[in-house]
């Protein structure tokens, strides 16, 4: 991509629980139309620095700037009004409520006049970004109890696109699913990157990261330990990098 | 009304490969009464099949498309690409899902990913294993039609010597037929595409690398190895630089992902050759000119078998065919200045009809041939 100003720019992130440096001066660069993957062993801090760069983590020291404007840190809601729409592991939806509820939690459109609820437009603005995703959940109003796990994803991911975001962080979203659903969720992940986000994609699996991501960068120990052109790098420079065979400092 | 509503229906359920009554009624805004009461007379008259099933613990009556004889599946591995399809014995899809890849991915993984996916699309359309009859392998590379393995080095890293058809085979137990993608183009365009009605077709083929299928006399001419139509490993610059395949350069070197991509490189940082297409759409000058370029590249060499060859027809797809006149066209005039001139005026040069489906449908059309010269010949089909 044109190598214009990043829409997020992260510089020396530390974060400390107790004795452990879950952040060591992380940096990292996402630019518009951009999939840039997270990858690491566990306990790199791939989802300590996802939940600073949403805002739900204070860092002890660095900066996370979103299209220029800086996002003060420890408030989630700020984050997201500033554009970065993340989905977290435990995917955050309601098992009772229906896919257009669920992608309206908390932010439902009220009807005319301020009575009740906007159904017909909830609806089919929910309609048009699972298409623009090209999702196949046939209907949006089926309860998310009969939804597949690769489907939920999607319903997490569809979430993300009410209110324009920049940046979409995506925690481990092929995790546990089926080969057919880590197909639709990869297929999503492209999809973004085509309306233009940039997306940081958080996955243990290389196979996957490395099927839809731009450039990879390698987490170790809570510092940047690798950055990788994706349609360059081989499986085994970043397995290398993951596992500090090769080493970037220290 | 009735009409529309039947139609919408119909659409929905081969979309999906398979819903609920009441899904369908969430999908295509027709009533749950008036869902029902056209889901009986498509049962009656043999467009659909209903069958039992249960949604959030309640029982529920699941719809599919109607498959007479059994199943047949295709498989496109790509370089970035994994596609499987399933077929009725019409050539009607009724289930199909693409897989990005990673590059250079492994033989092993790629193939299980693929038997996974095939057993998944099985269970959505709600068949039973035994209804598949036969699998297409579309691959990216000449195949040995004898062995399925790969006939040309360096095309698909850790691929080579390796029984591709068999491996997969004994993945899914059941046969599989693999052939170059090209040649299930071809097969595809002629039978369903731009090439209908036509005996000689050269199918040409511009993608992450340019290749060509050619059927003579409405028969595919395989070649030697499987060999025949590689015309991205056609001589265009003596000193050129080293090709995958060990020559100097080949067509390959010049039209290409890489190649092509790598044009763009310092002027517009990393593309995929979707955003090469896109930016082309958006009228970005650059990208439009690497596309043009590539078409007048690939038209010289494609001018010179048509000499050869004298097909009725040239059929472009792959793609890079996405990218519409701004290829095309330059193609065209290559082809036209370079080939012979005959009585007969220059041969026609068509945008393929079946876009980037024509290489699944090549592959669903060779599991479906092959399993009729099984029943024909009387031979079991597993």
């Amino acid at each position: 991509m044109t190598r214009s100003q990043p829409v997020l720019s992260v510089r020396g992130l530390h974060k400390s629980f107790g004795p452990v440096r879950a952040l060591d001066g992380v940096d990292l660069e996402v630019h518009r139309h951009e999939v840039v993957a997270l990858v690491g062993d566990n306990a790199a801090g791939k989802s300590t620095l996802a939940k600073v760069i949403a805002g739900v983590l204070t860092p002890d020291a660095g900066t996370v700037v979103v299209d220029g404007k800086a996002v003060p840190p420890g408030s989630p809601a700020t984050a997201r009004s500033l554009g970065v729409a993340t989905v977290f592991q435990d995917l955050a939806l309601a098992e009772n409520l229906d896919v257009v509820q669920n992608l309206f939690l908390g932010q439902e459109l009220a009807g005319k006049g301020g009575l009740g609820l906007d159904e017909a437009t909830m609806e089919n603005r929910a309609r048009e970004i699972l298409a623009s995703l090209t999702s196949r959940i046939p209907s949006v109003r089926t309860p998310l109890s009969a939804l597949s796990a690769g489907q939920r994803q999607t319903v997490a991911i569809a979430r993300t696109q009410l209110g324009d975001p920049k940046v979409v962080v995506l925690d481990e979203p092929t995790a546990s699913l089926s080969v057919a659903q880590t197909a639709e969720v990869l297929t999503h992940v492209q999809s973004l990157r085509d309306l233009g986000h940039g997306v940081i994609l958080i996955s243990h699996n290389l196979s996957d990261v490395l099927a839809v991501a731009d450039r990879v960068e390698v987490l170790r120990h809570g510092h940047n330990n690798g950055s990788f052109t994706a349609a360059e790098v081989t499986h085994e420079a970043v397995v290398a990098a993951i596992t500090g065979a090769t080493r970037l400092r220290r | 009304m009735r009409e529309a509503n039947r139609a919408r229906i119909v659409d929905a359920v081969k979309r999906y490969g398979g819903l609920t009554q009441v899904e369908l009624a969430s999908a295509t805004g027709v009533s749950t009464a008036t869902v029902s009461t056209i889901v009986r007379e498509l049962l009656a008259a043999g467009v659909v099949e209903t069958h039992s099933t249960s949604r959030s613990g309640r029982r529920a009556t699941r719809v599919t498309m109607a498959r007479q004889l059994g199943l047949v599946a295709g498989v496109q591995v790509g370089p970035r690409t994994l596609r499987v399809a399933l077929s009725d014995l019409a050539l009607d899809v009724v289930a199909d899902q693409s897989m990005p890849l990673p590059l250079d991915h492994r033989v092993d993984t790629t193939l299980d990913r693929a038997a996974l996916l095939v057993a998944d699309l099985l269970e959505q359309v709600g068949a039973d294993d035994d209804e598949l009859l036969a699998l297409g392998l579309a691959l990216p590379a000449p195949v040995d039609g004898a062995t399925g393995e790969l006939a040309l080095r360096g095309a698909m890293r850790g691929w080579e010597d390796t029984e591709l058809a068999t491996m997969l085979s004994r993945r899914i137990e059941r046969p599989v037929h693999g052939d170059k993608d090209a040649n299930l183009g071809a097969i595809a365009e002629h039978d369903l595409g731009a090439a209908r009605g036509r005996r000689d077709v050269a199918y040409v083929r511009i993608g992450h690398t340019t290749t060509a299928g050619l059927l003579l006399d409405g028969n595919l001419h395989r070649g030697r190895g499987g060999t025949a139509g590689e015309i991205g490993h056609v001589q265009v610059d003596p000193s050129g630089p080293v090709c995958r395949c060990g020559n100097r350069g080949c067509l390959d070197t010049v039209v290409s992902a890489p190649a092509l991509l790598g044009l763009l490189r310092a002027s517009h940082g990393d593309l995929t050759l979707k955003d090469l297409l896109l930016r082309a759409a958006d009228g970005d000058p650059g990208c439009r000119r690497v596309l043009s370029d590539a078409g007048r590249a690939v038209g010289r060499v494609v001018g010179d078998l048509a000499t050869t060859l004298g097909p009725e027809a040239v059929v472009v797809g792959g793609e890079l065919a996405g990218a519409g006149d701004v290829l095309l066209e330059p193609l065209r005039e290559a082809v036209a200045s370079r080939a012979v001139r005959t009585t007969h005026g220059p041969v026609p040069v068509l945008a393929g009809e079946l876009g980037e489906r024509a290489e699944i449908l090549g592959a669903l059309a060779l599991a479906r041939r092959q399993t009729q010269i099984e029943l024909t010949q009387g031979g079991t089909t597993s």
